[in-house]
Order: C-alpha cells, then sequence, then structure tokens
C-alpha cells in the first residue's frame, strides 16, 4: 500500500502541472503559498465559504482578503480538526476538499494535484501563518498584448507575482481569469484563451488580491492590410491607427455632410439644425474645415451650456428629491453659468467638494447634501468623480479592483466630519468614520495612495479636493475625459464608464494617456476637449450599415448610432412641430433639457425613461423604453398634439408646393432631402388622404415615430 | 410527471421542428428584420413555433405576485407561535381548509383556498440584498460579471413567439424590481423579450387607442406608412437592432392590430362583483388585470407589490398601515385567495401557474424598532394551478424559523421548476451573442413534491 502511494506519489509529481515546488529550506507563508490554492479551488467564492455566513459552519474571508482570519479558522476552529498535523491526510480540510468525506461544495482538489499536496506538505510542517509581512506586491503577465486569431489553437499566458521579499514566482496555475467581453475573447480556468470575434479586448488576470489585464487583439478576417495605414493627420486618428492596423479594422468611410451635420448639432446641442440652415451646409461644397466651423459656431451657443449642464447634473444626480426644489434649480443654474464662462472642470469639482454654507447662498453647497452618511457619500464621489466602484470594499476587499477594506473607510473618513446644522454645510472638528474590525477612527487617506492624511489645521474636505479635483490625478483626469467620450463616441474607450480599473484597460489605452495629457494641458476645459474629439475621423465615421461587420463599432471603426436621451427627444419633437412644450411651474418656453429636476412632471419624460438621478443612468435600468414607450409615440400626446401645429404653413395645393412641403418636413427632422422613390411615395400618398393636412399630419408622424428619426445616428 | 420525461419530449419537437432554409416561404422572408430585432433566426422561429403547443406541460401561462422587498416567513406563511417572544410574529395563526396547517391570522382568504395551494417553507439561499435577491430569484442565477441571465418572464416571452397580438410578458406597474437589480428584464437576450411595463393604475392603462380624432383606420393607415417609411432606408436596422426599437414597435402593432387583445387591458368591462372580490386596492387591481391578461393570451404577468422590506414596527405596518385594516397583508390575502377563486371558476386554473414571492424571508429575532431584516436563509413560496397539487406542505423550517431543516428548496430549484411547468426545457442550451453556450437553467432540481 505504502509502496503504491509512493510510486502514484512520484508519478503524479512526473505528470502534474508546472507548480513550482518550494525547496525545502524557504519557510511557507499562509498568505502567499495557501490561501491562493484555497482561492483557485474555489473554496472563498461568495456562493461558497466566502459567504458572509460561510457554509456548513465554515467560514472564510471572500477570496482570501484576510489572511489572518482564514488562517485561524482553519488551524483554531472546530478544535483544530480541520487540521491534523500528525497525519496530514486526515485533516478534515483536505477529506473534504478531495471528496473523502461527503462535501457539498463536490471536489474541488483532486488527491493526486499540486494544491493537494502542497497543502498537506503545509499541515505536515504545523500549518504554520509564516512570515506576517508577507505578501504579494504586484502582477505581472506575459505577453501583456496578445494578438489571437480563430483558427489558430488557444494560447496561454504566463503570469508571474513579486512578492514583498522581492522574491518572484510564475502563478500562472493558480490565478484567475475572467474575460472584460466575452465577444472578443474567451478564457477557461486554466488561463487558456481562445479568440471569439475581431476586436479589441482584455483579460482581467486575479492572484493574491491584485488584479491585472492581458491586451487581447483579435484581427478582422478580410481586409487588405492597406486600407488601415491610410495617412491620418488628426492626433486622435494618429493614436488609434497602430491597433487599427493591428487588429486590420475595416475603417468606414465619412459621414455624408447631412448625417455629420444632424449628429453634431444633437451632441453638441441637443438640437436639429433649421432647415435653412441646413440647406446651406449640405449646398456648400464638402470639406473639413466647412465642418470645423460648424463646430466652433455650436460650441459658442447657448444651447451648448444646456445641453452639457444637463449632462453634469445627471452625472452629479441634481435631483429635487427629499428637499425643495429651489435648491437643485440653484445649483443646476450655478452648474450652467461654470460652464458657459468656461470654468476648467477641476476648478469646478474642487468648489463642489469645499463649498459651505446654505445652498441659497452658495449654490455647489447642494451638491453634498447628496447623502448624509459617510460611507455612502465616498461611494457616491468615488463613482462620480474617480468611475471607482468602491462600494464592495465597505465589508471586504473588492474582488476585480485594487481596493481593500482599509482604502475604503479611510477615504469614507474624509467625509466623516461634514455637518449640515440648519440647512447650512460646514465642518466640525469632530466625527470619524470606524473601521468595522478594529473599531477604531480611520485615518483620512487618498484612494489609491500610500500616504497618509497631510496637513494638520487643513479641513478634511480641503484636503479631499486638493488631492482629488486636480489635473496631477490621472484617476479623476481620465473618468472626465472617458465620459466625455462616451457622450460623444456613444461607446467609452473604458466600459463600463463608472468603472476604471487597471483590470479593464482602454479599447486604445495610447490614446486615453494622450488624451488626458492633452486635456490638462488645455486646462480641463469642456469645449476644448469636446473640439478635439468630434474633428477627428474616429468621430465623423459614418454609422450606417455598410460592410456588417461585427464588432467595428467597439474600437471605432464605424460610427456608433447612440440612444437619444428622453428630454432631447421630446425637445426635437417640440423643434420640428414649433410647437414648444409646458412644463408644469416652469416659464413659458423652457425646453425639456433646461429642466433642473427629474421631479417636473411630464408624462412623456417618464414614457421615454429620463434618468432619475437616483443612482448612475450609465447602465440604463431605469424605467421608461420598451412597448410603453412605443405605445407612448404612437397614440401619446406627446407626438400627436403638436402634429396640426407642425403642418402650419405647409397645407400646399398645387402638386410643385406639396413636393416642397414634404422635402420641409424630411429636412426639418432627418435633415436630408427625400430620395426620388420617397418623394414619389408620400406625395401620391398625401394627395389620396381625406384632406391636405390630415395627409401631411399623418406624414410628419410617420416621421416622427420612424427609425431614423428616433436615434442619433 | 419527471423531468427527464419532459426532457426527452422537448427534445423531439427541438429535433422535429428544425427545418432548413429551402423550406422557407416568402412571407417569413419579409419579417427577417423582425426576428433579427428579436435576436431570432429562421431556424429559431420555426422551431419556437413548433415547441408552442407542447402536450406534456399544464400551464401556458403564469401569474407571478411579487411582494419586493422580501415578505416576512415568520408573520405570514412559516409562523412559530411557540417560539419566544423575540422571534414570534405579533400575530397569531389560524387553521386553513388544508388539516394541520396554519397561516398568519391576517390571512383568513387565502387560508380558505389552502387546498388549491403548494407552500414552500424552505426557500434557501445567501444572498442578503435586494438587487442580488431579487436577481438570483427571477433569473434562477446568481449575479455574475460574464454573463447577464434573462429573467424567468423573458424566457416564457421568447417561448411565446412573434405571432401574438397580446404582449407575450407584461409587469404590473413596470419591471423595476430589487432596486435597479435588472432582476425582471432580459439580460443577453435581445431587448425585444423586455416587459410591457402597463404604468401605476391598472385601472388606466393609456395609449392603446389611438387619440381623440384619429379614427382606427387612420390610425392603421399610419402604422402602414410607419413601416414603408421605415423600410425605405433599411441602413439602420443592424445598427439599431440592440435597443430593440423595431421589436417594440412590431409588438405596438400587433397590439393595436386586435380589438380584443386591447380590450384585455379595461377593468372597466368587470362586473363589480368582481372587482370587488379582489379588492380595490393596487395589488388587488393588479391581479384583476393580470387574469383578464392571461385570458386574452399574455403568459406570464408580473403584479409588483413594493413595500414588503419591513424593517421596522411589523405589528401595525403590516396589517394596518394608516388605519385598521388598510396594511399590506389584508390586500394581499383578498387579492391572491380572489385570483386563485377567480380563476378556478373560470377553469382557468388548471393552464394558469400562480406564484406567490419575493427576494427573501426576514430575521427570526425582532429587532429594536419591531420589524425585521433581510434573512434569505429562510424563505416560502406560495404556488398555485398550472399542474401544482393543492393542499402540499413542502420543507419546514426549524422551531425558530432561521434555516430549513427539511427539504431545502434554492432559487436554482425554484427556476428549474417553473419553467418546466410552463413548457420551457431547463437543459436547452442557447447561444449568448457573445457566443457562448449556455444552459437555461443548468443547475437546479424540479420539485416533484408540487405535481
Amino acid at each position: 500500500m505504502r509502496n503504491n502511494r509512493a510510486i502514484l506519489f512520484a508519478v503524479s509529481l512526473l505528470l502534474g502541472s508546472s507548480l513550482a515546488v518550494r525547496s525545502t529550506e524557504s519557510r511557507f507563508s499562509f498568505r502567499t503559498d495557501i490561501l491562493p490554492i484555497l482561492t483557485h479551488a474555489g473554496c472563498n467564492a461568495g456562493a461558497c465559504h466566502g459567504a458572509f455566513v460561510g457554509q456548513g459552519g465554515f467560514r472564510l474571508s471572500l477570496l482570501g482578503y484576510d489572511a489572518e482570519e482564514d488562517h485561524l479558522r482553519i488551524t483554531r476552529e472546530l478544535l483544530g480538526r480541520r487540521v491534523d498535523l500528525e497525519s496530514p491526510d486526515e485533516s478534515l480540510i483536505l477529506r473534504k476538499a478531495s471528496l473523502r468525506t461527503e462535501h457539498e461544495g463536490g471536489r474541488r482538489l483532486l488527491f493526486s494535484s499540486d494544491g493537494y499536496r502542497l497543502l498537506r506538505e503545509w499541515i505536515s510542517r504545523g500549518a504554520p501563518f509564516g512570515d506576517p509581512q508577507q505578501s504579494v506586491k504586484g502582477l505581472f503577465v506575459e505577453p501583456e498584448v496578445l494578438v489571437l486569431s480563430r483558427e489558430s489553437p488557444p494560447s496561454s499566458i504566463r503570469v508571474k507575482a513579486r512578492f514583498s521579499d522581492d522574491s518572484e514566482r510564475e502563478v500562472t496555475h493558480l490565478a484567475s481569469y475572467q474575460s472584460n467581453d466575452e465577444a472578443v475573447a474567451m478564457v477557461d480556468k486554466a488561463g487558456k484563451l481562445r479568440a471569439q470575434g475581431s476586436g479589441v479586448s482584455s483579460i482581467m488576470v486575479r492572484f493574491g488580491g491584485h488584479a491585472t489585464a492581458v491586451r487581447i487583439l483579435v484581427p478582422f478576417a478580410s481586409t487588405p492590410a492597406s486600407s488601415s495605414e491610410a495617412a491620418f493627420t488628426h492626433p486622435i486618428d494618429q493614436l488609434m491607427s497602430e491597433t487599427m492596423a493591428r487588429v486590420r479594422a475595416p475603417l468606414t468611410g465619412l459621414a455624408s455632410d447631412g448625417e455629420f451635420l444632424r449628429r453634431v448639432y444633437l451632441d453638441l446641442t441637443g438640437l436639429l439644425p433649421a432647415p435653412l440652415v441646413a440647406q446651406r451646409f449640405l449646398s456648400a461644397p464638402p470639406g473639413r474645415e466647412k465642418r470645423q466651423e460648424k463646430i466652433d459656431r455650436l460650441l459658442e451657443s447657448e444651447e451648448f451650456n444646456d445641453l452639457w449642464a444637463m449632462r453634469l447634473a445627471d452625472q452629479f444626480l441634481v435631483s429635487g428629491k427629499g428637499g425643495g426644489p429651489e435648491a437643485p434649480r440653484m445649483f443646476h443654474a450655478w452648474l450652467r453659468s461654470r460652464i458657459k464662462d468656461r470654468t476648467s472642470f477641476n476648478s469646478l469639482v474642487n468648489q463642489l467638494l469645499t463649498a459651505t454654507g446654505k445652498p441659497s447662498d452658495n449654490p455647489p453647497a447642494h451638491f453634498l447634501f447628496l447623502d448624509s452618511d459617510p460611507r455612502d457619500l465616498s461611494e457616491h464621489i468615488g463613482r462620480i468623480f474617480l468611475s471607482s466602484q468602491i462600494a464592495c470594499a465597505r465589508c471586504h476587499a473588492h474582488p476585480t479592483d485594487r481596493w481593500t477594506q482599509d482604502d475604503y473607510h479611510q477615504f469614507a473618513a474624509y467625509f466623516s466630519r461634514i455637518t449640515k446644522d440648519g440647512g447650512s454645510l460646514g465642518d466640525s472638528e469632530r466625527g470619524e468614520v470606524d473601521h468595522p474590525k478594529t473599531g477604531k477612527p480611520a485615518e483620512p487617506r487618498p484612494l489609491g495612495e500610500d500616504r497618509q492624511a497631510g496637513e494638520v489645521g487643513r479641513g478634511r474636505r480641503q484636503e479631499l479636493a486638493q488631492w482629488l479635483a486636480s489635473p496631477a490625478n490621472r484617476q479623476f483626469v481620465h473618468s472626465f475625459v472617458n465620459r466625455v467620450w462616451k457622450h460623444l463616441m456613444g461607446r467609452g474607450l473604458v466600459e463600463p464608464v463608472d468603472d476604471l480599473r487597471p483590470s479593464n484597460p482602454a479599447s486604445h489605452p495610447a490614446l486615453l494617456n494622450a488624451l488626458g495629457e492633452l486635456c490638462v494641458r488645455d486646462g480641463m476645459d469642456l469645449r476644448k476637449l469636446i473640439r478635439v474629439i468630434v474633428t477627428s475621423e474616429a468621430y465623423q465615421r459614418s454609422s450606417r450599415d455598410s460592410n456588417q461587420v461585427a464588432g467595428v463599432e467597439r474600437i471605432h471603426a464605424k460610427g456608433q448610432v447612440k440612444a437619444l436621451s428622453a428630454q432631447v427627444f421630446v425637445d426635437m419633437i417640440a423643434q420640428v412641430t414649433g410647437q414648444p412644450d409646458n412644463f408644469p411651474g416652469q416659464p413659458e418656453g423652457t425646453r425639456a433639457v433646461q429642466l433642473a429636476t427629474p421631479q417636473v412632471a411630464s408624462t412623456a419624460l417618464d414614457a421615454l425613461g429620463r434618468c432619475r438621478r437616483e443612482q448612475s443612468c450609465e447602465g440604463g435600468a431605469g424605467g421608461g423604453g420598451g412597448l410603453a414607450q412605443a405605445l407612448h409615440l404612437i397614440n401619446g400626446s406627446t407626438i400627436n398634439e403638436k402634429l396640426s401645429h407642425g403642418v402650419r404653413g405647409l397645407e400646399a395645393q398645387t402638386p410643385m408646393a406639396l413636393r416642397s412641403s414634404i422635402e420641409e418636413l424630411y429636412l426639418r427632422t432627418l435633415v436630408r432631402k427625400p430620395l426620388v422613390e420617397e418623394l414619389n411615395h408620400w406625395t401620391s400618398l398625401v394627395e389620396s388622404a381625406d384632406s391636405r393636412v390630415e395627409g401631411l399630419e399623418d406624414l410628419l408622424w410617420t416621421l416622427l415615430n420612424s427609425r431614423e428619426f428616433g436615434f442619433n445616428h | 410527471m419527471s423531468l427527464d420525461s419532459i426532457t426527452d419530449e422537448m427534445k423531439n419537437l427541438r429535433v422535429s421542428g428544425l427545418e432548413r432554409c429551402d423550406g422557407v416561404n416568402r412571407r417569413a422572408f419579409l419579417h427577417l428584420g423582425v426576428l433579427s430585432a428579436f435576436g431570432l433566426s429562421l431556424s429559431d422561429a420555426f422551431r419556437l413555433r413548433s415547441q408552442a403547443n407542447p402536450t406534456t406541460r399544464k400551464a401556458s401561462s403564469c401569474i407571478l405576485i411579487w411582494l419586493d422587498g422580501g415578505p416576512s416567513h415568520l408573520d405570514m406563511f412559516d409562523m412559530k407561535p411557540d417560539a419566544p417572544r423575540e422571534i414570534r410574529s405579533p400575530f397569531s395563526s389560524i387553521s386553513t381548509k388544508v388539516p394541520g396547517v396554519r397561516i398568519c391570522e391576517h390571512l383568513p382568504r387565502i387560508a380558505g383556498v389552502m387546498d388549491k395551494v403548494s407552500l414552500i417553507r424552505s426557500l434557501t439561499h445567501e444572498l442578503g440584498n435586494h438587487d442580488t435577491g431579487a436577481r438570483f430569484l427571477l433569473t434562477g442565477h446568481r449575479p455574475n460579471p460574464s454573463i447577464e441571465h434573462p429573467s424567468l418572464g423573458s424566457w416564457i416571452a421568447r417561448g411565446a413567439g412573434t405571432e401574438r397580438a397580446m404582449p407575450p410578458y407584461v409587469a404590473i406597474p413596470s419591471d423595476a424590481v430589487g432596486g435597479l437589480s435588472g432582476a425582471a428584464k432580459p439580460g443577453f437576450l435581445p431587448s425585444g423579450w423586455s416587459a410591457f411595463n402597463t404604468g401605476q393604475d391598472p385601472g388606466r392603462i393609456t395609449d392603446l387607442h389611438p387619440p381623440v380624432g384619429i379614427t382606427l383606420k387612420r390610425g392603421e393607415r399610419r402604422m402602414e406608412m410607419l413601416q414603408k417609411m421605415d423600410s425605405f432606408n433599411r441602413s439602420l436596422e443592424q445598427s439599431t437592432a440592440r435597443f430593440g426599437r423595431d421589436a417594440f414597435y412590431d409588438q405596438a402593432a400587433r397590439l393595436l392590430a386586435s380589438k380584443d387583445a386591447r380590450a384585455a387591458f379595461d377593468l372597466d368591462a368587470e362586473k363589480p362583483q368582481t372587482v370587488q372580490r379582489y379588492g380595490q386596492s393596487r395589488i388587488g387591481k393588479g391581479c384583476l388585470l393580470a387574469r383578464r391578461l392571461v385570458e386574452a393570451g399574455s403568459r406570464f404577468v408580473t403584479v409588483v407589490d413594493v413595500g414588503w422590506d419591513t424593517h421596522q414596527n411589523i405589528a401595525r405596518e403590516l396589517p394596518d398601515s394608516r388605519f385598521p385594516g388598510s396594511g399590506k397583508l389584508p390586500a394581499l390575502d383578498r387579492a391572491c385567495a380572489g385570483l386563485i377563486t377567480d380563476l378556478a371558476e373560470r377553469g382557468l386554473l388548471e393552464s394558469t401557474l400562480v406564484v406567490l414571492m419575493g427576494e427573501f424571508g426576514r430575521t427570526p429575532k425582532l429587532n429594536a424598532l419591531g420589524g425585521r431584516d433581510h434573512w434569505p436563509r429562510a424563505g416560502t413560496v406560495l404556488l398555485a394551478g398550472g399542474g401544482v397539487q393543492g393542499g402540499r406542505v413542502i420543507g419546514a423550517t426549524n422551531s425558530f424559523g432561521e434555516t430549513p431543516v427539511e427539504r431545502p428548496v434554492s432559487p436554482e430549484d425554484l427556476s428549474c421548476t417553473l419553467l418546466t411547468l410552463l413548457g420551457i426545457s431547463p437543459q436547452e442550451e442557447v447561444i449568448t451573442p457573445s457566443g457562448r453556450p449556455v444552459k437555461i437553467q443548468a443547475v437546479g432540481n424540479f420539485i416533484s413534491e408540487l405535481t
């Protein structure tokens, strides 16, 4: 028996995977040698022993964030039965994991595996914790960028961990892998990568509380390489060209003048161009300068201020919930003024974070009334300004980002001294956030930084603002740039835009970095950033279904169709019909985009799914849309009540005048002239209607419900 | 009825349902654009059509009454009158139509129909947040960063196909449950399989008729014009498919073209006695509307009742709220019992599966505010109709209602069971948009004690 076992053991060693064998002189570290085995085997996953209440009376920290606790539970709980120092194989932890004892979680470790063997050896050496300082300091992958193709067999990567004692070890077989976009590439538990579809994505790699990413490029199949080598003059296009060439992305041509005009109007002002303006633009000879001039004109418009004030208000969750309408209205007006006078974004945010007094006297003070609990407030701030989802780290270390519970609570500590007595925002000398484990107050510390709180005497908020709302804060700059990019391009360089982390890199990383630097050089000026983006070819590409190649919009080789926000859609209908909306409690002529809060009653805006500003609206998980929206547009008041006004002056009597009216309607709504077949069809249809007016109203109804009107393409 | 025999049946249907492209007719081609908006290929459409009436299942539709917030099992269906004061419910228990089964005194009408009901007392999981709990219960899967699993309603809608006038999946008032969980949404399925949200007032569904001054005929003409308009410019069809707009307009067209379908949404057509039976509350009207909708052909209707997250003052909130008898329990009692009775009397109970549940149960120990907090480890599910046998109790919790001691039921088991009862094979494999093959409900066992 003994001999057989020894042979089996030797054979398994020979045949086993390439887990590096520790020399007998070096000591075990529970945190860096043993815990990763448990994580890889799934023992401490959220559905198993990593659950808040554990499983079957055995609890481990989620994904191994608390090595000390885990060691205690494994070695001390259950009268120490989990580890049997005399006969290691009889340890409960090994018997269950290898299913030699009933285990609801099934077999997690093969008896013959390296993981089992290492665990047993560790137990036989007394199940030590080892050096308490020993931890993972860094994680590296090789290669950092991988080009895959669907024809080639699955590829693999190597993962190396660097430890606090400066040693390094390959941990490929212990790391966990997850694809950030399965449509491009998939990865299995062993880290074998397979291409799924063309494009650019990344694989998240995790080990020992650290996460990093491998960039994956899957070239497009049928493009000759030359089409991606066109000479680009715009810095954005130049920065994207290398990636585009590497994936042989089939680049779509530029959008027509009409497509460009409609798109840039909606993106910059939330309105359509008036027919005369459109006519003039379309009849002038095509060219880059023409488009550039138009862009500059729109950037200086009042409507630009309205639209982007709304976008910032969405981002800053400006809502009238739980308070009067006055404060948010004044705050919204203040935001609009800051956009109008070109306040730099970092300066604006600084004011938001440091304002004091009553919001009625100092409007930006309204912002921090967003939440009262410092932890909840810190989560909002983390997401809104740093695109960091820190919420998970409240109770345990964040599973996909680098935040620990310490990071979380020390960041939340910045918000613990805010006072709101008598509705006036201020700061006190007291107030703490207690770390849940130690019960002691957490010292304020910026997210992701090692240093502690700085000068004594400066308020916590001032210190926070100085670190956060600064051009020197890369995460802050990238978050801003990425959000603006998404508004214009339809898809962030990093998706989701609320989740910027090292394990989820940008589709064009060099571009994001360069745009960040450019933005800082330009003083974080919103208009300058927008200008640089919309003058690029990447922005101006056509979005029509041309070559139907899947995945091209994701890397911006093709224009991306964008949904219209509820407010913009409603304003477009009012504009095209010439009949403005009447919002309760608002001055006459107020457009939907100008409304300060989502509390203003409007069936139309609700049916169209306006952002409630309670949480991020990026994911689109709110109500509205769907069949209910379609029914409302078809039969509801929003479109139907404005049709008669919309055809005023167009009730043509002669065939030529009729054709002219139809052209006018097309120009107003779709910013183009009807095709010959369209014009012929609608002319005869309107002529055969019960009355000219009826015919035209129905045509306008049709245009406003059409697919082409309902999107920003 | 074993799960195996059902699966075999499904397999046979699937094999016989698959047809080659040369079997396609011209009419089917014209619908291609719409099909792609629903994310279906032609072979999918044929297969689903052939699956539309499998002979093995009983239930053709489902009404889910969703108690948003987490209904307290210890105060409703799993009472422990012998437990200590700090644990047992402030309410007494009463006997029901089923000997030996007792439930809350504030649910007398439901007690009167317990012979039609199967009660699961051992629902258990570990997700104690509204959004994660709701997702687990409604999709049969824990939240997963790689895959957004579709909700039960969306699977049923997809199985119903695209030919009906009635929207297959309806949510009263909306599919927003569990906060911003997205639990009742289509997930990776095309947006066309979203719920139709009826709006806050079940008694007044708007926008189903042309506006004043527009005749039905003119309304029809407009829809024809729209179809023509969209067909002139197809160059945005693919790029906009992911938003589902074509699918929603297609559904709207079919709904609006059917007088009977539109009439189903009109509660005024009901006799006053019937309305009384369900009660004038929102949940009452919602259940009555749900019955009308499944009668007319909807396959999955969710009635969402909010306000069950009772962290405080259960003794007053649940039965009385603002004035005696105005609480959630009396309203639920009337609505749920009214629904079951009404369905039975109309001969619809056999074909309609009724489910009553929330995202989790509540803490056995009453908190300092006289309420209970989240407790996913125990919870109850009530089922009736659709092939479910009445008068049964499945599973039991310990003497304090903390954890199942008999026959634990996971949300995966529940999902598998509901899918199967409604004619969907849990083992059916679908391909997600990113190309990953996924089974509808890989994990979980059919709860055979129900049938």
